[in-house]
């Protein structure tokens, strides 16, 4: 599903002639398998949002390839890495990230609106998606106007809509109380047990990380010594 | 994403900023319709020249003077003329000349002078010579007079009583009756005491029709040609001119005409015609060609005056700019969560360009409509002012502003342009946007 070869990146900070090179991930070797669930963990600054960042396409390598369905994803265009994430990955993001002017309704069917799908279809899967994850009576709520967890819910049918094989979940619980993460990482066992969708988690939590199938520690930009990355 | 899903989005974005947005439209429909009504002033008096130009002349026709020669210029001849109807597109080749003296004419109690003019009818009747009444003459003896030939008849008496400011008789000395079918007398003289002269009766069949502009006025008769003929060969001169002089008798003249007019069969055939003219080195004039001129210069000052309105235009665009710059900042978060699950770069662009396209078709419709009304109330409310304020009356139909659908269409796409290349550099930062600091709110 996604393999990691040889990857390095660094940042470049300050203004220009008084740069600064900050490396951020080292030589990392990775791969996430279909259908797993795979959780990487680490400390504030260790680099796994940033790996998380790279494999999404959000910013570009610095050293190494990233693979994805069988093609080099880190080469692609800006445009060509939106249509990937469009047709292949779902995201899942701490703060949500749902557009405050658009109901729950209309934030779940953006991903639809992005693919040209007919109304009537797009009617019928938002149902359905906002049904699964219990926000049917919701439907046009704005953001402001839900709880944590139904925000993030509505964040999950999101990513659900274009029934991606992959979905990157960054924090997925970082902004909930105990009882709604609990839900919410249910939500995603049944999806991966059910639909047979790969997760790669980024955590910092020891709780969400132990519903993957393995676990892969990060430390100072490194895959930790012993980490089953392979 | 769908065309009508496009929409959906520029409408929700539009909504969250209706002051704004209606204040942009509202400066794009002020410079739009700046540019129209200052344009239309241009068409507007191009407009009334042209009409004023062309009234009462007929736009088919040429008239040729003579013929460039080492001396100057050659009277028309009877070769010419026959060399005129035989080239493309001539419908009629019309020609008169005037006699070279001024006959009298007789009808009962009644006398006149007026000037006799021998035409040509067949290709008068072919370049469509219109008659107020009556027919056209059928024998040699028959004539069509001027429409304002009666006026010039009067009582033959000492009595007569003449206008002070005109120099006409007055109105109840002048023939009032009918005269189609009268027999008017026209006497000739050959000699300047007129000792000798001839007296030709002649049957008024027709009458012209009236002149188009008040001013002008046509007192002659237009006799035959064979008449013509007649008087030259009483007096024995070329034109029937009066002998001063015995010995200036000539027996043998050539026949040459006063006025010669070409008739085209069509408006797309003059300019050829008048070419084909000056090549042969006759002297022409034609509307047509005087139009080529005052329409190339309307269409200098048109040019001009879309240029200072593009202007306007050009000042309504800032404000698009910075409508676009701010609707992009603020969605910018929006834009990043967009572009993360998959919105592509062409997209957002796309949706930013349709939305200053929006405002500009949406200002492009006010404009034209706040132009429409701006050019009546012009239409009919300068006029009255100018007649107010220079006491001074407007020549009749004096149009001020004048919109073409041509117009239209020159400012809706000028508007659009504009408004389109505004929206671009907006446009181009909305693709631009970093997805990781947009989704942190750091734009």
């Amino acid at each position: 599903m996604i393999q990691i070869k040889n990857l390095s990146h660094h940042f470049e900070l300050g203004k220009k002639g008084r740069k600064t090179i900050l490396p951020v991930l080292k030589d990392i070797n990775m791969e996430v398998r279909r259908g797993e669930i795979v959780s990487v963990v680490g400390k504030s600054g260790s680099g796994k949002s940033t790996l998380l960042n790279l494999i999404s396409g959000f910013i570009r390598p610095t050293e190494g390839e990233i693979w994805m369905e069988g093609q080099i994803v880190s080469d692609l265009s800006e445009a060509k890495f939106a249509d990937f994430r469009l047709k292949h990955i779902g995201f899942i993001f701490q703060s949500f990230q749902l557009i405050p002017s658009m109901t729950a309704y209309q934030n779940i069917e953006l991903p639809l609106i992005l693919k040209g799908e007919e109304e009537k279809k797009r009617k019928e899967i938002v149902v359905r998606m906002m049904e699964n994850v219990g926000l049917r009576d919701f439907q046009d709520h704005y953001p402001s106007e839900l709880s944590g967890g139904q925000q993030q819910r509505v964040s999950i049918a999101r990513a659900l809509v274009l029934e991606p094989t992959l979905i990157l979940a960054d924090e997925p619980t970082g902004s909930l109380d105990s009882e709604t993460e609990s839900e919410i990482l249910e939500i995603i066992q049944k999806l991966n047990q059910e639909l047979g969708i790969t997760f790669l988690i980024i955590t910092h939590d020891e709780e969400v990380a132990q519903i993957g199938d393995r676990t892969i520690s990060i430390r100072d930009g490194r895959i930790m010594e012993g980490a089953n990355a392979v | 994403m769908r065309l009508k899903d496009r929409y959906r989005f520029i409408r929700q974005n539009i909504k969250k900023n209706r002051a704004r947005t209606f204040m942009t439209i509202l400066a794009t429909a002020m410079g739009c319709a700046f540019l129209i009504v200052l344009a239309s002033v241009g068409y507007g008096l191009q407009q009334s020249v042209v009409k004023e130009t062309l009234e009462d002349q007929v736009v088919t026709e040429v008239q040729v003077y003579g013929k460039e020669s080492a001396e100057g210029y050659d009277s028309i001849t009877v070769a010419d003329i026959d060399k005129l109807e035989k080239l493309d597109h001539v419908k009629a080749v019309t020609r008169r000349t005037q006699l070279r003296q001024m006959p009298n004419y007789t009808l009962d109690e009644y006398k006149s002078e007026a000037m006799a003019v021998s035409a040509h009818y067949p290709s008068e009747i072919a370049s469509g010579l219109e008659l107020s009444d009556g027919r056209l003459p059928e024998k040699a003896n028959e004539v069509v007079v001027g429409y304002h030939f009666s006026d010039t008849l009067v009582i033959d008496s000492e009595d007569v009583v003449y206008d002070e400011e005109t120099g006409y008789p007055e109105e109840q000395f002048r023939y009032k009756g009918e005269l189609i079918g009268q027999t008017i007398l026209m006497t000739v003289k050959q000699d300047e005491e007129g000792n000798v002269t001839e007296e030709i009766p002649l049957t008024v069949v027709g009458i012209i029709e009236k002149p188009g502009r008040e001013w002008m006025q046509d007192r002659d008769v237009y006799i035959s040609q064979e008449v013509f003929k007649q008087i030259e060969t009483f007096t024995g001169t070329a034109g029937g001119g009066i002998v001063y002089d015995s010995e200036e008798i000539e027996t043998g003249h050539l026949q040459v005409f006063d006025q010669v007019n070409v008739y085209a069969d069509n408006l797309e055939e003059v300019q050829g015609i008048v070419d084909t003219l000056n090549e042969e080195k006759y002297a022409t004039y034609s509307v047509v060609s005087e139009m080529k001129q005052i329409n190339t210069l309307f269409t200098i000052a048109k040019a001009g005056l879309i240029l200072v309105g593009t202007i306007a235009l050009i000042i309504a665009s800032i404000g698009i700019y910075n409508t676009m710059t701010m609707a992009v900042t603020e969605r910018a978060p929006d834009i990043g969560i967009m572009k993360a699950i998959g919105a592509n770069p062409k997209t957002i662009k796309q949706i930013f360009l349709l939305e200053s396209t929006y405002i500009g078709i949406i200002g492009a419709i006010i404009g034209t409509i706040v132009a429409y009304a701006t050019s009546v109330v012009v239409n009919i409310g300068l006029p009255m002012i100018l007649e107010i304020a220079f006491e001074e009356e407007m020549p009749e139909g004096l149009q001020f502003s004048s919109i073409p659908l041509s117009l239209v269409i020159i400012a809706v796409a000028i508007c659009l342009i504009v408004t389109i290349l505004s929206g671009m550099r907006p446009a181009k930062r909305a693709t631009q946007i970093d997805v990781l600091k947009a989704m942190r709110r750091e734009i």
